[in-house]
């Protein structure tokens, strides 16, 4: 019996033993609360403090601009809801990318209804944000912008760069969703110059429930929770202690071993790629050939369905993702897939796969035993594929 | 609940599907619903002697319900009169796999739909096939006859990612590209595009390639995708072409297709 294999690491991450080890003090003997007044609590504000300064220093910040939150997804409500209220009187206008995760889009939309407006940059086919186009809908009243660092579905990873130096002394805030790319690509926000940037703790494989917002010295954010004043008065609510050591524990990993685990993950993908292109007829790469997150191949196949290829890849015990419609709660394709230029049934034959820090080169070669025969099987009752 | 969380029954169906094929026979008549837009398309075989079904296949593009739900329609109908299988619901078949997740119901849950389009099919002594592109000619739904203008924002967007002239394929390298069918040299200019990105689209408001044997065998083995039955309505985009709409005439649905260029040959 083939040992199981899980290829589905943009979804979930099994937290680093070395980030467990780090926490399990503060879930016991260090249990303090860091605004307490006694010992204790003063040992938990020095932990807590640590921690901070450990996600500061993966970012290139200073740990005066990072507040901690549950997770990425309050990260980012807390910076664009935050900024937009609190900024309201001075522009009511927003720009976000086409390929942005869902959380950034129902953010909008939630804006949409209090009275802003909101433009979206459509991707080119590779998932890519031309800055001229993104520039060309920035106007004065336009408050921020927010593009994701790469793609968390089709991986291509975005000139952050490029549109943080082209929007520089324009006024407009640049809030970045780095989620995807955090741990696998190198992200400097003294080098580039973001404004906003939302982490999640378990992506880079510390524990689930914990995020951060880095917000860069001088921009003003309003709360979004109200309680008692934690985290500068931006996040209220007594600090996840264990949790937050944890992503700072995850952090400093992922910080010393990034270079050699982007490296190893690359390869990988690379030998997935060409085995899947080569050996499997109309098949296709979605997402940027080069541009792309070491980790990510995300490919479709004419003539059939993503949820079918899914439970039957489940059945040889791999686990994957998919942008078929069919397995998502609203019954439509992956917004990023149509926004690149492909047709709803297109993007309903796509399968994701993303490797991680326990995959393993032979966890390829199993996908290669599996994978060609899965596909001719659906093809072969297909009514959508010819039969030679 | 999940949408894949299915029965056991419904696993077994689509792991195991039974009667997966094509029939063929002056007494075979075919149903065929759903449209791979929405991820489902089934297709039903059905061989009549007398008045029961003594042979059902299927064909089926879609998820785990869509498969297994055809499968199990050919087991459930087999060797049942005509007026008893019409009688066969969605629901009987969802029965039969010990139910289906809700969401499921209504979008995947077709096969009964196509078993009975192939009953009335062939009490109609409908033969299912694709139409002819002469047949879509002459029934006044082609092409060639029609006002180009009618698509909106042509004017507009002219030099700004709207072509109604062959463009140098030089300056539309990795671009998404959409060529409306005009005969030959829209085809050949799409060839053409080909060759320097891997996205062009070719839109044709028939059901096959009336391009000649040769140029259509091209058309096809090559990267271009083509829209069958298909209609140019409008463009959009901020300051150039971003989206173009869409109709499928055969669904009657209007989709936007997000492209960076568009070529219509004489617009």
């Amino acid at each position: 019996m083939a040992e199981d294999v899980y290829l589905d690491y943009q979804s979930a991450k099994p937290v680093d033993p070395r980030v467990i080890e780090a926490m399990l003090p503060f879930l016991t003997e260090r249990f303090g609360n860091p605004a307490a007044l006694h010992a204790v609590g003063d040992k938990a504000m020095e932990a807590l403090e640590n921690a901070r300064r450990q996600v500061a220093a993966f970012l290139g910040a200073d740990p005066a601009e990072i507040v901690f939150t549950s997770g990425a997804t309050e990260a980012n409500n807390l910076a664009i809801l935050g900024y937009a209220s609190r900024n309201r009187r001075t522009g009511d206008h927003v720009v976000i990318s086409e390929v942005e995760h869902i959380s950034i889009h129902n953010i909008a939309k939630y804006l949409e209804k209090d009275g802003f407006t909101v433009s979206k940059v459509p991707p080119d086919q590779y998932g890519r944000i031309d800055p001229a186009k993104l520039r060309a809908r920035v106007r004065d009243e336009t408050l921020l912008v927010s593009v994701g660092w790469a793609s968390n579905e089709i991986g291509t990873v975005q000139p952050v760069p490029e549109i943080a130096e082209m929007l520089r002394g324009t006024g407009v805030v640049l809030h970045v969703d780095a989620v995807a790319a955090e741990g696998l690509v190198p992200i400097d926000v003294d080098a580039t110059p973001v404004d906003l940037l939302a982490l999640s703790s378990n992506d880079i494989y510390g524990p689930p429930g914990v995020g951060a917002l880095y917000i860069r010295d001088g921009v003003k954010l309003a709360p979004i929770a109200m309680g008692g004043g934690q985290e500068r008065g931006l996040r209220s609510g007594t600090e996840n202690l264990p949790g937050i050591v944890g992503m700072g524990a995850a952090a400093e990993i992922a910080s010393a071993e990034m270079a050699d685990e982007a490296a190893r993950l690359a390869s990988m993908r690379d030998r997935l790629i060409e085995a899947v292109l080569g050996t499997i007829p109309d098949s296709h790469l979605n997402g940027h050939p080069v541009t792309r997150l070491p980790n990510n191949a995300h490919f479709r196949f004419e003539g059939v369905e993503g949820e079918s290829l899914l439970l039957l890849m489940k059945d040889a015990g791999i686990s994957v993702s998919t942008g078929s419609a069919c397995s998502s709660k609203t019954l439509e394709p992956s917004h990023t897939l149509i926004s690149c230029g492909l047709l709803h049934e297109e993007a309903h034959g796509s399968l994701e796969f993303t490797f991680g820090r326990f995959s393993k080169p032979a966890d390829v070669d199993r996908v290669m035993e599996v994978l060609p025969e899965v596909v001719a099987r659906l093809r072969h009752m297909s009514p959508l594929y010819p039969s030679e | 609940m999940k949408s894949t969380q299915y029965s056991e029954k419904t696993l077994d169906h689509f792991r195991n599907p039974r009667n997966v094929g094509t029939l063929t026979g002056d007494d075979v008549a075919i149903g065929r619903v759903g449209n791979p837009v929405c991820g489902d398309l089934m297709e039903m075989y059905i061989r009549v002697q007398g008045d029961r079904i003594a042979e059902i296949t299927f064909q089926t593009f879609g998820c785990g319900s869509a498969v297994a739900t055809s499968s199990m329609t050919t087991e459930l109908v087999r060797g049942m009169t005509l007026d008893e299988a019409l009688e066969v619901t969605r629901k009987d078949v969802a029965d039969a796999l010990d139910g289906l997740p809700p969401i499921k119901m209504h979008c995947s849950n077709l096969a009964a739909d196509a078993l009975h389009d192939a009953i009335r099919n062939w009490r109609g002594h409908k033969r299912l096939e694709p139409l002819s592109a002469e047949e879509v000619a002459s029934s006044g739904a082609g092409c060639g006859a029609r006002d180009v203008n009618l698509v909106e924002g042509l004017a507009e967007y002219a030099g700004k990612g709207a072509f109604t002239t062959a463009p140098d394929p030089a300056t539309l390298a990795d671009r998404r590209v959409l060529v409306v069918d005009k005969g030959e040299p829209s085809a050949r200019l799409a060839l053409e595009l080909a060759k320097v990105t891997p996205r062009v689209v070719f839109v044709t408001e028939l059901d096959t390639l009336a391009l000649g044997e040769e140029l259509s065998q091209d058309v096809k083995r090559s990267d271009v995708k083509v829209l069958f039955q298909s209609r140019l309505l409008s463009l959009g985009g901020e300051g150039e072409v971003e989206k173009a709409r869409i109709h499928d005439l055969d669904e009657d649905d209007e989709y936007d297709l997000f492209v960076d260029a568009v070529v219509v040959l004489g617009g």
